[in-house]
């Protein structure tokens, strides 16, 4: 995972923008309502968040609604590996997309602090609970692993 | 309702080899928590500075993967066809719920077992004592299942019956709690998930291999054995287990799995929140290597089941030498055996169960003595509690516990994994709204909290009273008659494997509407919660709590 791009490097002016509005947030004042997002972090944050969940949902509830609907056709025998199709949709396809689903996630959460110029540090106490003095001091701090 | 008791295919004898390989297993977890033991609270945070997310995913399996992921999900899938495939889906898939919801916002709020959240968050030390009455509910109905597991799998290397083996694995159980306690032996969970896995998989791939049902992948080749199985294995919605029930089951177990207090506890030791994130996908993971290859277990167990007996494939599930419930509960010992390996090797299979099943009841042991001593005890009845008071009555739950435990676990009213499913269906109904809520809006307040838990408390607890308990009370089970419930609707619509699909989004709407028509939260309330949200990195043993109060001049929105 690379965490260096700290806004002066960002690839594009709205990433610096994006930075620049993280700056002047001060995220102790405003409200917080997930129907009601009021900051522009927390909006690009649930786009993310509701996107995933809605495939999420098709993905666990998909399959078994749709044996329910068309049992004829989802119980038909796939071919080579010779489960039934609501079988392996189930039992392997929904874990194993939930797992994927959260792969994407959380990169898509890590570009999303690239583009509003957070880093995570080690989480030291004395680099402060802001990100202005974090920035300084966490050029590798927080490189995973 | 009630389910067999003994697992009439088992092979019920003492075994030595198996024996010593359940005690070695037991001693190797309480020896590597001594070595890594930490000295005191500092040592523990400096530790958990370096903890990854590769260690912390692996430690989030092994607190996962108690006897209802090791023995009771291979026997459901076995038993129950499609519908246990609800309980592969519950059980993983809420993972990402978890993730995109809760996770990083949880590690910010710095608070982890679910009274202290509740307490902090709502303000209220009434709140603090319905979260932790849940608690030890949900420890309790949780470990009434891994009792039971422990029991019928240790009759394969004991040889005792069904009760007294109970009883003995009780006994050990809080013997390793005792020990683990004296020698201030921390679990070292990934240790611990490496060995469990390793004892699942090795099952697994022996048994696929030495039955000529597989060889590389397991997980994907049961897939050609479909053809030859009872149609009863893969049939959807048969019998009483129609849509409704399977997607009240899998919505359950989801919500459960994010209201779940020792699942949150472990984002408590990780670095920050990124890794917290990081370290869910990877936990998600460890815990998928057993639940891709469970559904294959019970194929193989099913299968070699019928060859063994001389059964059609029809019969297993109908008729004289049908399986029952605690064969199906044992299926992934069965399958080893029935696979003609030798003793230490299912022995092997076996004790990896049973250490699970221990390892997860010591831990909800301890959960519920804290719950009671600290969070009810001396929270609310008696403020100038001692510490030696407190430690008394933490011991007196164990025990307490444990006997109830033990004594139900006689003549449980489900498969493990339904048992288990129980106590996820009460965090996902109870505890799981007030994370959520609490955490994604600002408005909630302590009179919405309250209302939504009692709500939220009800409907589980008059579930189970209308659905479980008619089994065993004998004026309840007259009145109930021949449908097995008191009020056969309500039993249909709020089964309490699934009273989370219509409890959750009523004690949403409770709390909800409560918090609007009563004094909004404290600004101080208020700002914790923006603080759980903000994408400002914060320190390590920073608590949300510390920031709101040292907020004063230093914002920088002031320039």
């Amino acid at each position: 995972m690379s965490d260096k791009n700290t806004h002066e490097t960002a690839t594009d002016g709205g990433a610096t923008r994006a930075a620049q509005r993280h700056q002047n947030t001060d995220y102790l004042n405003e409200e917080v309502n997930l129907l009601k997002p009021s900051t522009a972090y927390m909006r690009d944050h649930l786009r993310i968040v509701w996107a995933g969940f809605v495939a999420w949902a098709l993905i666990v509830f998909g399959p078994v609604t749709m044996t329910a609907i068309a049992p004829e056709m989802m119980t038909t025998t796939m071919p080579v590996l010779g489960f039934p199709w609501h079988y392996f949709l189930v039992a392997f396809c929904g874990p194993t997309g939930a797992l994927v689903l959260a792969a994407i996630y959380a990169r898509q959460r890590d570009k999303l602090d690239e583009k509003y110029g957070i880093e995570h540090t080690t989480g030291d106490p004395e680099t402060g609970e802001h990100g202005d003095s974090g920035e300084a001091a966490a050029t590798d701090g927080g490189v995973e692993q | 309702m009630t389910v067999p008791l003994q697992a009439e295919a088992l092979d019920i004898s003492f075994k030595l080899v198996p024996a010593i390989i359940v005690f070695l297993m037991m001693a190797s977890f309480l020896v590597i928590g001594y070595v890594f033991k930490v000295a005191d609270a500092e040592g523990m945070w400096v530790a958990g500075r370096g903890i990854g997310n590769i260690e912390n995913g692996m430690a989030i399996g092994a607190n996962w993967m108690s006897a209802a992921s090791y023995l009771g999900l291979a026997g459901l899938v076995a038993l129950s066809g499609f519908y246990g495939l609800a309980f592969i889906v519950g059980w993983t898939t809420g993972y990402f719920v978890l993730l995109i919801f809760l996770a990083a916002q949880m590690r910010r709020f710095g608070k982890y077992t679910a009274p202290d959240f509740v307490a902090d968050r709502f303000n209220s030390p009434m709140a603090r004592a319905l979260a932790a009455f849940t608690t030890l509910l949900i420890a309790y109905v949780y470990s009434v299942g891994q009792a039971r597991g422990m029991g019928l799998v240790a009759q394969y290397v004991f040889g005792l019956d069904i009760i007294p083996m109970i009883v003995v694995m009780m006994t050990i159980t809080v013997g390793y709690l005792a020990l683990s306690g004296m020698l201030g032996a921390t679990k070292n969970m990934a240790v611990q998930y490496v060995i469990l896995i390793v004892a699942f998989l090795a099952g697994v791939y022996v048994v696929g291999f030495t039955g000529g049902y597989s060889t590389v992948l397991p997980q994907i080749e049961y897939g050609a054995l479909f053809s030859e199985l009872s149609r009863q294995f893969s049939e959807p919605f048969i019998g009483g287990n129609g849509y409704y029930l399977w997607v009240a089951t899998a919505f359950s177990l989801i919500f459960g799995t994010c209201g779940l207090p020792h699942v949150l506890v472990r984002f408590y030791t990780v670095k920050n929140e990124r890794t917290a994130r990081w370290s869910t996908v990877s936990g998600l993971f460890f815990i998928m290597l057993l639940y891709w290859a469970a559904p294959a277990m019970a194929a193989f167990g099913v299968d070699l089941f019928a060859a063994v007996n001389n059964l059609s494939p029809d019969a297993v599930y109908n008729g004289q030498q049908a399986m029952s419930g605690a064969e199906g509960d044992v299926i992934v010992v069965l399958a080893a055996q029935f696979a003609d390996l030798p003793t230490w090797f299912v022995g092997l299979v076996a004790a990896g169960g049973m250490a699970a099943a221990i390892a997860t009841t010591a831990g909800l042991f301890i959960t519920a003595s804290s719950a009671v001593a600290h969070d009810i005890y001396s929270e609310l009845i008696n403020p100038d509690a001692t510490q030696r008071q407190q430690v008394l009555i933490g011991r007196a739950t164990i025990v307490g516990i444990g006997a109830l435990v033990t004594v139900t676990a006689f003549n449980p009213p489900a498969l493990i994994g339904e048992l288990v499913a129980y106590a996820f269906s009460l965090a996902g109904v109870v505890l799981f709204p007030m994370f959520f809520l609490g955490l994604w809006w600002e408005n909630t307040n302590r009179q919405g909290a309250l209302a939504g838990m009692t709500v939220g408390l009800l409907l589980w607890i008059t579930s189970i009273i209308n659905s479980v308990l008619p089994a065993y009370i004998g004026a309840l089970g007259a009145a109930a008659g021949e449908s097995g419930a008191l009020i056969p609707i309500y039993a249909q619509y709020v089964p309490p494997i699934g009273a989370a699909l219509v409890g959750t989004p009523l004690v949403f709407i409770v709390t909800i509407a409560v918090s609007l028509v009563t004094p909004e939260p404290p600004l101080e309330t208020k700002k914790m919660v923006r603080q759980c949200h903000s994408p400002e990195p914060m320190g390590q043993q920073q608590t949300a709590e510390d920031i709101v109060s040292n907020s004063g001049g230093d914002a920088p929105a002031d320039d």
